[in-house]
């Protein structure tokens, strides 16, 4: 014996298969073949014929699927096209930093003198790499020196590649550039992934080497040296230093 | 001789919107109804697959050319009703003169040649 609402909810069900997710858009074409059914069987046709007409008329589920989602994608790529214009909607957040040891806090204190000295009113990621190299990381400085990437040699490159501020920078505050956030948060991701409960610094190291594009990925990579390489050592230095330790 | 006309797929999906928001120019309405007046004016010559009228109208409401809201009947059932907004009227106004300047050439041209 045909059942009309179980015909209803088993169709629902093949909709929500395919993708069709969104309640409210199920509510509108349930109401719909309701609409659709009703003066039939008014008139005096079987509920059975009248709920197989209307799913005729409704359409596949699959090619309804394809036209929705290109609804829900004219509102993906405007709320793209709205954060790109909207201050702060694009914003990168910094991670939370209570979980970072003193080590990686000093470097994320000394970050913003390095950004001063180059009159700089903004941390980049270059400012990160220079006082990461300053943190007092033995495997940050050892991993470095073996990629003929020390201190001073840093220091040059950034210096040959950035320009250095007209103006000295007074504001008590400078911020973050989104890629310095960004490495910091994937710096806290690197932490979390290597089962640390602290991110030190030589998981802003590999932050930085993950982010990849940013200033202090160019001057590694103008300097020769492999992100991947230096990620590999890195790596390698901070187990034999758990090990040690 | 006569010929069966049934309008071809791009000039149904082409005249969706000028048609949709033609009809709620005239009034507040909902989907199902929507279709029953295009079959009867158009002698069911414009045949819609009832399913893809509601992507497109959401894109529609999107766009900001309409508003909806649900609207609960005396039986209980639930009915989403659709009415034309501000902006959906300027985009009637602009679709007018466009369909109107096609139907305009194409009709002189076919008065000119006596088809």
């Amino acid at each position: 014996m045909f059942n009309l609402e179980q015909a209803i909810a088993e169709w629902r069900r093949q909709l929500r298969a395919v993708g069709i997710k969104s309640r409210a858009f199920l509510d509108e074409l349930e109401s719909h073949l309701r609409d659709d059914i009703e003066p039939q069987v008014r008139t005096g046709a079987d509920e059975s014929r009248s709920f197989a007409t209307a799913l005729e008329r409704m359409g596949q589920p699959a090619p309804l699927k394809k036209e929705f989602m290109k609804t829900s994608n004219l509102k993906t790529k405007l709320w793209r096209t709205l954060k790109a214009f909207v201050p702060g909607a694009r914003e990168v957040r910094l991670p939370a930093i209570d979980n970072f040891e003193p080590a990686a806090l000093q470097t994320l204190q000394m970050a913003p003198d390095e950004a001063r000295r180059f009159n700089h009113d903004f941390v980049g990621t270059e400012h990160l790499l220079l006082a990461l190299t300053r943190s007092g990381s033995k495997a940050v400085a050892n991993v470095m020196q073996k990629l003929g990437a020390g201190e001073e040699i840093l220091r040059r490159e950034i210096e040959r590649i950035v320009s250095t501020g007209a103006a000295t920078v007074t504001a008590p505050r400078i911020p973050y550039t989104p890629r310095a956030r960004k490495s910091l948060r994937l710096a806290a991701d690197e932490a979390r992934k290597l089962n640390r409960p602290h991110v030190q610094p030589e998981h802003i190291f590999l932050g930085l080497l993950r982010e990849g594009s940013g200033v202090a990925a160019l001057v590694l990579k103008n300097l020769g040296v492999r992100l991947e390489t230096a990620r590999a050592e890195i790596l390698k230095e901070m187990g034999a230093s758990s090990s040690a330790g | 001789m006569y010929v069966r006309v049934m309008i071809e797929k791009e000039l149904v999906a082409a005249s969706t919107e000028p048609l949709i928001l033609s009809l709620l120019a005239r009034g507040e309405s909902y989907g199902y109804e929507l279709i029953q007046q295009v079959k009867e004016l158009s002698g069911e010559k414009i045949q819609w697959t009832d399913g893809m009228l509601y992507p497109v109208l959401h894109r529609m409401e999107d766009n900001g050319w309409i508003k909806s809201r649900w609207v609960e009947m005396e039986n209980g059932r639930k009915r989403k009703y659709y009415a034309i907004k501000k902006d959906g009227e300027k985009a009637l106004k602009e679709k007018r003169a466009q369909w109107s300047v096609i139907s305009g050439v194409l009709g002189g041209l076919w008065k000119e040649q006596h088809v």
